[in-house]
């Protein structure tokens, strides 16, 4: 009971209990144009201005199990489905190394693989992705993943939540004590931002992971 | 990229549009067998439309990508709206609604403003010098596929028999490769958020059988087979006698359907004799579509019914008029009724 109590306590963006957690302001920068895996992509993108998203506020919540990033950031306009077929819809992950010495900008290697939690808001359920390198994301095993997106008032407020403890080979492993590396993106769909056209925090970030009473 | 584009053979297929009748025989076929499932509703992975026209979707000559130059052109998605069909309509009502006929049928929801074959028939022209065409239309399978080479995920591969096909598990509905294709022959699925297109029947090739849209067509209009086979019509009609032209060679990527053009009668002059210098549909029209060759081919073509005309014999004008059905998608003439699809 505690556990679900806690859970869907935490999952909604707006509780009072939101308000104690300390906020970050995580700057967050275009992706390299010359990092995009075709050439197409590279062309097209050149003269069109993306990773129009500049900023994400972050706070981290411990449960006695689980992990909750809120992010929020701005966006005039939500993007719920592929609307006209013209548009994507909104999307965000936060992204962490499997082990250790993971390369954010080409999203992992053959030997490092990163590992996102894939929020967009047109499914049901968040995605637990792993990626061995540009162009490699594909959906795997790992512990559930819960998100709860509300758009109010031109800015999405997302929560991403997962238990802590072990990921397994493709999930990243988030104990108490640690200190795990994490960065984020976000991509508007409103600019058609998919795949790598996005926002991300140009760096790993450092995250001590606690545990919280309830 | 480049490992994923092999060098193999290429099966190709070449559409007569002197015998292609606008009956979307072939439409259906394939509609019948790959397009019937959610998300496919708006889904026509060949469809014929009357040209000129601004096709399917809407314009879709105007949308970008392709290459020039070898440079990849930037495209844009088309609208829903520019698709148009997938339209659901008012059976309830008019077969159980009790209304007799005052209920008609018609689709439900804001009334559509385009769709697969909405300019159909319309043409171009004025009485008595009106003309239109049919050009049916799929993917290219194209040598220099604009959509593989887009994809950042690799999705999309070309196999030793030429054809372009996607591994839908790979697929993350990007949409890149819709945006690149010149032709706009990729549909996405917004129910499985993937995309989607012609796979060339492979199943059914795999096995000797020709695709759907080639072995349904009540006119004889199309061939289908290797493009390197010397033997085979499609050979013959492309390489040999070069009347087979693909669609707007000028967005280059090479693509491997192939159309005879269109012949068509003389103009009609104010006095009501025939113009014989000048066919009804201009050449320049047909040189946009399938460039600077089709006035050769046109020559050829005129040629060799005139030789016939004359008593000679054409065997250009034999493979045209198709005297044997199978010999148009030799070897693959086998029965789909005589095979396994275990």
């Amino acid at each position: 009971m505690r556990l679900q109590l806690a859970l869907r306590t935490l999952l909604d963006p707006f509780r009072p209990q939101w308000e104690r957690v300390p906020e970050e302001v995580v700057p967050l920068m275009r992706t390299p144009l010359h990092l995009q895996p075709t050439r197409y992509i590279r062309a097209t993108w050149a003269d069109r201005p993306y990773g129009v998203v500049r900023a994400v506020q972050v706070r981290v919540a411990f449960s006695s199990s689980h992990i909750f990033f809120r992010l929020q950031w701005p966006d005039a306009q939500p993007n719920m489905d592929y609307g006209d077929g013209t548009v994507f819809p909104d999307a965000a992950a936060v992204l962490f190394p499997i082990n250790g010495d993971a390369p954010l900008l080409t999203m992992g290697s053959p030997e490092a693989p990163v590992n996102a939690w894939y929020w967009r808001a047109d499914l049901s359920r968040p995605q637990n992705l792993v990626a061995h390198g540009l162009g490699t994301v594909a959906e795997a095993e790992g512990p559930e993943l819960w998100a709860h997106a509300i758009w109010r008032d031109g800015r999405w407020s997302l929560v991403l939540a997962r238990a802590l403890g072990e990921g397994g080979a493709t999930a990243v492993t988030l104990v108490p004590g640690m200190v795990a590396k994490v960065a984020f993106a976000v991509w508007e769909g409103e600019n058609q931002e998919r795949a790598g056209i996005k926002s991300f925090s140009g760096i790993w970030r450092e995250l001590e992971i606690g545990q919280g009473r309830g | 990229m480049a490992e994923a584009i092999r060098r193999g053979r290429q099966l190709a297929m070449v559409f007569d549009l002197n015998k292609c009748i606008g009956c979307q025989t072939c439409s259906v076929a394939c509609k019948v067998l790959w397009t019937r499932g959610e998300g496919q509703e708006y889904q026509w992975w060949i469809m014929v439309n009357t040209m000129p026209g601004r096709g399917h979707p809407r314009d879709w000559d105007q949308m970008g990508g392709g290459y020039r130059d070898g440079v990849p052109q930037p495209g844009r998605l088309p609208k829903r709206e520019e698709w148009g069909g997938g339209w659901e309509f008012n059976y309830d009502e008019v077969f159980y609604g009790g209304k007799g006929e005052e209920a008609y049928l018609r689709p439900l929801g804001p009334q559509p403003q385009w769709g697969p074959n909405w300019d159909e028939d319309q043409g171009a022209g004025e009485y008595p010098n009106a003309y239109f065409f049919y050009l049916p239309r799929m993917c290219n399978h194209c040598t220099r596929p604009a959509c593989l080479e887009a994809c950042p995920r690799g999705a999309l591969y070309k196999r030793e028999d030429g054809i372009v096909l996607r591994d839908e598990g790979r697929c993350r509905g990007y949409q890149f490769c819709l945006e690149a294709c010149p032709y706009k022959r990729i549909f996405f699925n917004f129910s499985r958020r993937i995309s989607q297109q012609c796979i060339m029947c492979f199943p059914r090739v795999e096995k000797g059988v020709a695709p759907a849209c080639v072995r349904q067509c009540p006119g004889r209009a199309v061939w289908f087979g290797y493009l390197d086979d010397e033997e085979g019509p499609v050979y013959k009609l492309v390489r040999q006698w070069q009347v087979a032209l693909p669609l707007r060679p000028d967005f280059g990527t090479e693509p491997n359907v192939f159309y005879i053009p269109p012949l068509a009668p003389y103009r009609y002059n104010p006095d009501g004799t025939l113009d014989r210098e000048n066919p009804r549909i201009p050449t320049e029209y047909l040189e946009r579509l399938f460039g600077p060759k089709v006035r050769d081919a046109l020559a050829t073509l005129r040629s060799e019914m005139e030789k016939t005309r004359n008593g000679g014999h054409s065997e250009l004008m034999d493979i045209l008029i198709a005297y044997r059905w199978q010999d148009m998608f030799r070897p693959f003439d086998r029965d789909p009724v005589d095979t396994s699809w275990s």
